[in-house]
């Protein structure tokens, strides 16, 4: 049974306690042993990339150190705690410079950064150590081939020889529930999230682009593996109607809801009542 | 310097050129020494990294622009420009670019190098203040919400004391406490 | 009796070598993989620089022969060529001189002497195919994998009898004095290049897929057709340096695109009536004389773009929307296209990295590297192990042959 440090970041907790537990209890089922890290606080975010280079190595050298002490590797349900994470480690595993310079830091508390425990993110874990074959086991509920269109989000597919997350691993994820992968034009695109801060009107231009193309392309729900990306998509979708006059109605779900209802579970274990745009209607896909 | 150079008024022809004597001819090595900066001297100018920008249509200088100022030395302009806080973070850019210019990852570095200097939009001063504050972006306020879903009201292991006094050291200590 | 000298290859290179030296009465041993000789050549409708076949210059005339079967009189009138098609080199052993190769010859399903192509037992089976009516070997070829109930009565019914179905690869070892590498390049298929959509929409091609829907003899009788319906391609796309001169593929120029590129584009606007064709360039690379071939081209009102490609949107199953940002300009452009050309990188043939590690010999970028670099020898890789043509790297087909020439030359110098 594979161990698991679980970092959790603050905007998962904060916003979006249905995907944190549908989480819980997809990866429960599926044999996945995740133990909530002690001891952490935020990852920073780009933002702190932005303007504070090495308080933001420091942070995530810091988190990554602590899951040494028992070696196993951190999974996160958050793109942008994956993208600081594995940025910072790939980082400190080629600036040596950099690396003794934060663990005289992390010394005080008695942390060393090796770079053993390696970040991943929670649906890459899922893929690469559970597999397609164990997931399909499971699947008592699929869905009936209804399209879904996978919002993969930037900081996961990019920079590649950073991430080291290849598209075809969400695809298959969500091909083993039974659902249909949508393609569409703007896959690659940005949600907005991060310039959210400095140009609102902006970053809600390029959600609306993004539902936009996913419905063209005959999506009739999407997906996403990150709370930033998932306030984009799903959130702001409810702004639309008055700053674009669009009505889009594409529920967004965290990819872990659709593979446990896929899995048997019910509507509540996964919390579909807390997605913004009302998400039920996938209930009516899933086959017996 | 010639008396007629100190003269102000419109230059005697009509093309007014950027003195190039007036760049930081400095700034491109600059770069160069920063974390993601390896690469920049191999840009070859194919404007492949504004073509996969999906928001540079809304800038005034576009991204292959931007690293063009950066290796002429229009240090300035680069660090005073709002597009380098514009940017998504998406990483379209780096990913395609065919000479591994770092493109997303030296954006980054001109910001630290802003920081540096003060130069930060006042909504990321305000994010910094958060971040020091209260050690994280996001604080549960619904806890009910995760009662709900049968999770601990509060984070598991969470603690935030650590990660305020790092940054208190680091930058963020001087963006957000420069009066402390 | 000097052993022979083996050739892997049977494309320009490999084949100008086999026929200098056995017009020079040395003995060959010419190898190739596929089921005719010809290589990459054999799918151009027209080569630069002459816009015809090499081998059907002026000076090539005293052999009788037409376009597209160069060879052909060699291949059936010089005794001194041993051609092994379907065939390997499994491993050579030996150096200095003295080289044991042993090679893997495919089963000889169809007796080329027998075979007259009245294509009866393509009637018969699928297995049957004729790959070219100008192929060498004149004869049909079998596919074992598609195999089926038709077969025998196509052996049955086969009026020369050409047909063994049971015949079974076989293993020779030779002694061989020189090996002459000439296994030539391999078109990227540029899959991986996700902005360019390739592979998900017909009407996307790479140019030597273009070359083959504008030869004559091939699929459209040379009409410039979409893949995807058949109708015809009246407007054209082109973008260039396709994997290469990018670090995340081939860091090379591929060096023979852009002419290759504006040759296609030049037969598109004088032959096919086409009535737009852009090029979206980063930098246009005609070094030498071919520079008349783009001004030719924007004599023909091709658009020449500076830019990139932004995005590939297909807006049905024929046309597609191609977003381009110009850098002149500095704004985005939108085409609807019929057809996309993909100029892919040139790359090394499956198999080389084997080669060159067995044979201990040096390496640039895939591809063989001659053994002294300062010595100017470009074509010499080892003690008696030769490359040439595009086994050395992105070469056309004079330069090719100019290295295939040179070959036989230092191989003649040698026995002398």
């Amino acid at each position: 049974m594979p161990s698991y440090n679980l970092y959790m970041g603050c905007s998962v907790p904060a916003n979006y306690p249905n995907y944190e537990a549908a989480m819980l209890k997809v990866a429960k089922e599926l044999g996945m042993e995740l133990e909530y890290m002690e001891g952490v606080a935020c990852c920073g975010s780009p933002n702190l990339r932005a303007i504070d280079f090495m308080g933001w190595l420091t942070v995530n050298a810091r988190t990554i150190a602590i899951a040494e002490k028992n070696g196993h590797d951190i999974v996160t349900p958050c793109n942008g705690c994956f993208a600081s994470l594995k940025d910072v480690y790939h980082h400190l595993k080629h600036d040596d410079a950099h690396k003794k310079q934060v663990n005289a830091v992390l010394k005080k508390e008695g942390l060393e950064f090796k770079g053993i425990s390696k970040p991943r993110h929670f649906v890459e874990a899922l893929y690469s150590d559970i597999g397609i074959e164990e997931i399909q086991k499971k699947i008592t509920k699929p869905l009936d081939g209804v399209g879904i269109a996978i919002h993969y989000g930037c900081h996961v597919l990019r920079p590649k020889d950073v991430t080291e997350f290849s598209p075809e691993i969400y695809q298959e994820l969500v091909k083993v529930t039974g659902a249909t992968v949508i393609d569409y034009p703007l896959w690659k695109q940005c949600c907005g999230a991060t310039v959210l801060p400095v140009n609102e009107e902006l970053a809600i231009r390029l959600a609306r682009d993004k539902l936009k193309s996913m419905t063209e392309a005959g999506a009739v729900f999407a997906t996403v593996a990150c709370p930033a990306c998932g306030n984009q998509l799903d959130l702001q979708q409810l702004g639309l109607k008055e700053s674009y006059g669009e009505e889009y109605n594409l529920p967004v779900l965290l990819y872990p809801q659709i593979l446990g209802l896929a899995m048997g579970m019910d509507e509540d274990d996964v919390g579909l009542s807390m997605n913004r745009v009302p998400a039920g209607s996938i209930i009516e896909h899933l086959t017996e | 310097m010639t008396e007629a150079d100190e003269k102000d008024g419109p230059p005697v022809v009509l093309v007014d050129p950027i003195d190039m004597s007036k760049l930081d001819s400095e700034f491109r090595n600059e770069i160069k020494s920063m974390p993601y900066g390896d690469e920049l001297n191999a840009c070859f100018a194919c404007s492949t990294c504004t073509a996969a920008c999906p928001i540079a249509n809304v800038w005034t200088y576009k991204p292959h622009q931007l690293i063009r100022m950066i290796i002429l030395g229009m240090r300035e302009e680069v660090l005073s420009s709002d597009e380098i806080w514009l940017c998504l973070t998406c990483f379209q850019c780096q990913e395609r670019c065919p000479q591994k210019v770092r493109v997303t990852d030296i954006f980054f570095d001109c910001k630290n190098l802003a920081a540096e200097e003060s130069k930060i939009p006042e909504t990321i001063v305000g994010l910094a203040k958060t971040l020091m504050e209260k050690g994280q972006l996001y604080e549960v306020t619904a806890d009910w919400e995760r009662e709900d879903m049968d999770l601990e009201p509060a984070v598991p292991g969470l603690s935030t004391n650590e990660f305020k006094d790092i940054i208190k050291a680091t930058r963020t200590g001087k963006i957000v406490g420069g009066e402390e | 009796m000097s052993d022979p000298v083996l050739i892997i290859g049977a494309g320009v290179a490999g084949l100008t070598a086999a026929v200098e030296l056995a017009d020079s009465g040395v003995n060959t041993i010419v190898v190739e993989k596929l089921p005719t000789v010809g290589g990459n050549a054999l799918d151009l409708y027209k080569a630069f620089p002459t816009d015809d076949c090499f081998y059907c210059f002026e000076g090539n005339r005293w052999r009788p022969g037409i376009r597209k079967c160069f060879y052909r009189s060699a291949l059936i009138d010089q005794p001194n060529m041993d051609l092994k098609i379907n065939s390997y080199v499994e491993q050579i052993t030996g150096n200095s001189g003295k080289f044991e190769a042993t090679i893997h010859v495919g089963p000889e399903y169809i007796d080329a002497k027998k075979c007259i192509m009245c294509g009866l037992c393509i009637e018969y089976s699928s297995a049957f195919s004729l790959v070219s009516p100008q192929c060498q070997p004149q004869a049909v070829t079998y596919d074992p994998d598609k195999a089926d109930e038709g077969d025998k009565k196509a052996v049955e019914e086969c009026p020369t009898k050409a047909i063994n179905l049971d015949a079974q690869p076989k293993k020779e070892t030779v002694s061989v004095s020189d090996v002459v590498i000439a296994t030539g390049y391999h078109e990227m298929k540029p899959v991986n290049v996700d902005e360019y959509s390739y592979g998900k929409h017909p009407n996307i091609v790479t140019q030597l897929e273009l070359a083959q829907i504008l030869d004559p003899i091939g699929a459209t009788d040379g009409k410039l057709l979409r893949p995807s319906d058949g109708k015809p391609a009246k407007r054209v796309m082109m973008v260039q340096c396709v994997g290469s001169r990018d670090e995340n593929y081939y860091p090379y120029c591929s060096k023979i695109c852009c002419v290759y590129a504006l040759k296609h584009a030049n037969i598109l606007t004088e032959e096919r009536d086409a009535s737009q064709v852009s090029v979206v360039y980063m930098d246009i690379r005609t070094y030498d004389s071919h520079e008349r071939y783009y001004r030719e081209a924007r004599e023909n009102g091709v658009e020449f773009v500076r830019g990139r490609v932004a995005r590939v949107e297909p807006k049905d199953e024929n046309e597609l929307d191609i977003i381009v940002y110009d850098s002149l300009l500095d704004k985005y452009l939108k085409f609807t296209v019929d057809l996309f050309v993909l100029s892919s990188a040139l790359e090394p043939p499956e198999g080389m990295d084997n080669i060159i590690d067995s044979l201990g010999l040096n390496v640039a970028s895939g591809f063989i590297a001659p053994a002294d670099l300062v010595s100017e020898n470009e074509v010499v890789a080892g003690d008696h192990i030769y490359a040439c043509g595009t086994a050395l790297g992105p070469a056309e087909v004079p330069e090719s042959v100019t290295q295939a020439r040179a070959v036989a030359s230092k191989i003649l110098q040698n026995r002398k």
